[in-house]
């Protein structure tokens, strides 16, 4: 028996493999990144030989793990949960479908939004798409549930989700475990053309037998303890009960405790969908009022179908949008007793006045930033440089943040930073204006969903000029190996993709690659790039700019170093920690110039270039 | 034992996650549960970095406001960010200099609230040591010296002296030992270090 302080990323990767999961898939996203490298870990060092990888998106990771599912064997993919809405089409039509072997799909919620483009509740997706759903409370039932989530799977032959938040995915919690045993099972496809590839017409059947399912799992579910359980003493009647699930029904069996209130009730619902009835029924008649504490959003207190006793969001007493924080519930929970007419927790204000004074302390405000070195600022320094006034679309990863440099002005989606640099040239060409365009995109992302835009693009003739930011990995996500580079997540060598190949496959003439880290020569490339999008025989145009992940490669990104001093002739102006924003420049409140922060240079001397005055210099 | 709640709180770069494992490792070898909650991804890249870790039987990861029993900071102004972590009697170590700590802004809430403030300079002194990265050990070596909480210093030693690196094994129980003499001398009235 071993123990470690795992992340509950961690905590599911043993998960998946105790319950026999041969098959895994992934495309990286925050909160769900450490479950493929963990999940690696672990079968590595049992020698598991499970077959797990990267995908380049997580349709395409879906899609991989779905067809192991339909040849027997137990395949699970797993992904942040805006991945799910690029997987929605698959998913949707496998609940139809179903499978043989065993076939979980994890995705990871980010109520806050801490990194994430929304705060969407994948309990949501699986009502959607009529998926089975579980909502673990701690790593410890993460991992748990996951061997449930398989055994449903495969009795009642339907996909089911798991969607660990945050909190769990995050959460570090020490986990005991075995040794792990291999049980491979072979592949066995068995050719079913009505079922695998079925028309519309068995379409109707399925999605009738796939109703009638959800009649006997909702039954199930109303037995499933430990996750689907209530504390009602028999007989007994209640004026308020809480009804909660996932990480909010931790927070408040640890406020139950600790304030000693045993004469509330509790209804847990971690397998909220479908949605245990005689369970919910059995807790609903017991009480007079119950209060609905969920993340994010009201998918069981619109299951419960009753306003008149139900509190909750749609009465005002939980927010609507934010985590659900520990002292947010402790505050949402007095009021609700209150309203009843009942004991609060207790007279705490839950932190409101510490929270006040330190809002009037004016404390630094620290923004996220790039690192220092990194070469997406001296790309982004390069493109506002040689065209300030173009619009600026670009994309998802590190380089979101280009927007303190004033280089990124959208932001949508993956692959977004292309399809709408076609959009603005198309609104603009159609009022006669050559608008200049300059997306941004990162090299992962660029694979993920950039080409199907591009190619778009080259063939409706827009116009713009596309920097793809090739630092040779996935930074933002906890450096993944990139197609770029062939390694794989198992450290085996993978087939290298180019991008230069892809992007003159995508139909694109134009391509340079230039080393951002010269900033000179790259301000150059950028308005020969513009040219060319403007001459009326020119087209889109693409350039590379390629330099290493300064945290992934800190030797090879710094080649050579550079000690950097500030002159006298520095007048405070401030545009390298302002605008070029590099953590290691200070101002120095009582010479009223700027300094270098020796422990954050990291001697790139991109700087060198850069400064309106020529006040940066080599020691 | 009730559960005992630490909030850790610092910059990025500082070690925090180094920090939260010391601690965490210490409380695995005397065979308490533990539950933590850490920064990652696009919130890691600002700069503001804390770690809830809940030694004892707690549920949930994350530390409510007003429940935290110790509250220990790389930075001043992080220290400050997260005092509303703090329950009434808590305790609150800061990498700070003694002289202008605390901020005379929040002396009254501390009073009010009973928190007993205590400063070291651990940056500048594990630079002195030779370790400007060691920030983390020494905040750790500090907050040992007042006997507080489940995990003694002789238990943190030794977790320092088990997972420290060879090459390191050295430098780092020197700041450990001169960090937590500091402390001792706090409390000593040797030195100045508290309010």
């Amino acid at each position: 028996m071993k123990e470690e302080f795992l992340l509950g990323n961690g905590a599911m990767a043993l998960g998946l493999l105790e319950a026999g999961c041969q098959i895994m898939t992934s495309y990286p996203g925050t909160p769900s990144s450490e479950i493929l490298p963990e999940m690696v870990r672990f079968s590595k060092a049992a020698n598991l030989n499970t077959g797990i990888e990267w995908s380049v998106n997580e349709k395409v990771a879906f899609d991989n793990a779905f067809a192991a599912a339909i040849s027997g064997k137990r395949a699970a993919c797993c992904m942040k949960m805006v991945g799910l809405n690029v997987a929605a089409d698959s998913f949707m039509s496998a609940a139809y479908i179903g499978n043989i072997g065993g076939f979980v799909i994890i995705s990871c919620d980010d109520p806050g939004p801490h990194s994430s483009q929304t705060e969407q509740d994948s309990r949501m997706m699986a009502r959607l798409g009529k998926v089975p759903v579980f909502d673990p409370a701690s790593p410890e039932e993460a991992r748990e549930m996951i061997k449930t989530a398989f055994d449903l799977s495969e009795e009642f032959q339907v996909p089911v989700l798991v969607r660990p938040a945050i909190r769990i995915c995050h959460a570090r919690q020490n986990i005991k475990y075995d040794r792990l045993e291999s049980n491979m099972t072979k592949a066995e496809f068995k050719r079913e053309p009505s079922r695998w590839a079925s028309t519309p017409k068995f379409r109707f059947m399925q999605h009738k037998a796939l109703n009638e399912k959800h009649v006997q799992i909702a039954e199930k579910f109303s037995t499933l303890t430990p996750y689907n359980i209530h504390n009602l003493a028999k007989g007994k009647h209640y004026p308020f009960g809480v009804v909660t699930g996932g990480v909010p029904s931790s927070v408040i069996r640890d406020l139950f405790e600790e304030y000693e209130r045993d004469d509330i009730p509790v209804l847990k619902l971690g397998a909220p969908y479908p949605f245990p009835e005689k369970l919910s029924d059995e807790f609903m008649d017991a009480c007079d009022k119950v209060l609905v504490i969920e993340e994010t959003d009201t998918v069981i207190e619109y299951m419960l179908r009753d306003k008149h006793k139900t509190l909750g969001r749609l009465s005002g007493h939980v927010p609507m949008e934010g985590e659900l924080l520990p002292e947010k519930i402790e505050m949402m929970l007095n009021k609700a007793l209150l309203d009843c007419a009942l004991d609060p927790l207790s007279g705490s204000d839950c932190g409101m006045e510490a929270f006040g004074l330190v809002g009037s302390l004016e404390l630094p405000i620290r923004k996220p930033t790039l690192c220092p070195g990194c070469p997406h600022r001296a790309s982004f320094y390069s493109i506002r440089k040689a065209l300030p006034k173009a619009i600026f679309p670009s994309d998802i990863g590190c380089y979101t943040l280009g927007i303190n440099l004033g280089v990124v002005d959208t932001v949508l989606d993956m692959g977004a930073g292309i399809t709408m640099a076609s959009g603005f040239w198309n609104a603009y060409i159609q009022d006669d204006v050559k608008k200049p365009i300059v997306a941004t995109m990162g090299d992962s992302t660029f694979f993920h969903s950039g080409t199907t835009g591009l190619i778009n693009a080259v063939y409706n003739d827009a116009r713009f000029i596309l920097v793809i930011l090739d630092n040779h990995i996935t930074a933002m996500t906890g450096m993944q190996p990139a197609i770029t580079q062939g390694d794989r997540v198992d450290g085996r060598k993978g087939n290298a993709i180019s991008l230069e190949t892809i992007v003159k496959g995508c139909g694109v003439e134009y391509l340079k690659v230039v080393d951002p880290y010269d900033t000179r020569h790259m301000i150059k490339v950028v308005k020969e790039a513009a040219e060319h999008v403007n001459d009326p025989d020119g087209g889109i145009a693409v350039v590379i700019a390629r330099h290493p992940c300064v945290i992934a490669f800190k030797d090879e990104a710094i080649p050579e170093k550079f000690e950097i001093e500030i002159s006298d002739e520095c007048d405070d102006c401030g545009f390298c920690h302002l605008r070029f924003e590099c953590p290691a420049m200070v101002r120095n409140e009582e010479t009223e110039k700027t300094e270098i922060n020796p422990v954050l240079c990291v001697q790139c001397g991109v700087c060198l270039t850069i400064c309106p005055k020529n006040a940066i210099e080599t020691v | 034992m009730r559960t005992m709640n630490y909030v850790l709180s610092g910059l990025g770069g500082q070690g925090i996650l180094f920090m939260t494992r010391i601690f965490a490792t210490t409380a695995l070898n005397k065979g308490y549960n533990i539950l933590g909650a850490e920064t990652h991804g696009m919130a890691q890249r600002g700069g503001s970095v804390v770690s809830h870790l809940r030694i004892g039987d707690a549920a949930s990861s994350l530390i409510r406001a007003g429940a935290a029993d110790f509250l220990i900071s790389m930075d001043e102004s992080e220290a400050y960010r997260h005092l509303p972590y703090l329950k009434k009697g808590g305790k609150l170590f800061a990498n700070a200099s003694s002289d202008a700590f605390p901020d005379e802004r929040v002396a009254g809430y501390l009073d009010k609230m009973q928190i007993e403030p205590y400063a070291m300079e651990a940056g500048k002194t594990a630079m002195e040591l030779g370790s400007p990265r060691s920030t983390n050990l020494a905040m750790i070596a500090f907050y040992s010296a007042f006997g507080v909480g489940p995990l003694s210093a002789d238990d943190l030693r030794a977790t320092v002296d088990n997972i420290s690196p060879g090459p390191f094994k050295e430098k780092n129980l020197k700041i450990f030992d001169t960090c937590h003499d500091v402390g001792r001398k706090i409390i000593s009235g040797d030195l100045y270090g508290t309010f």
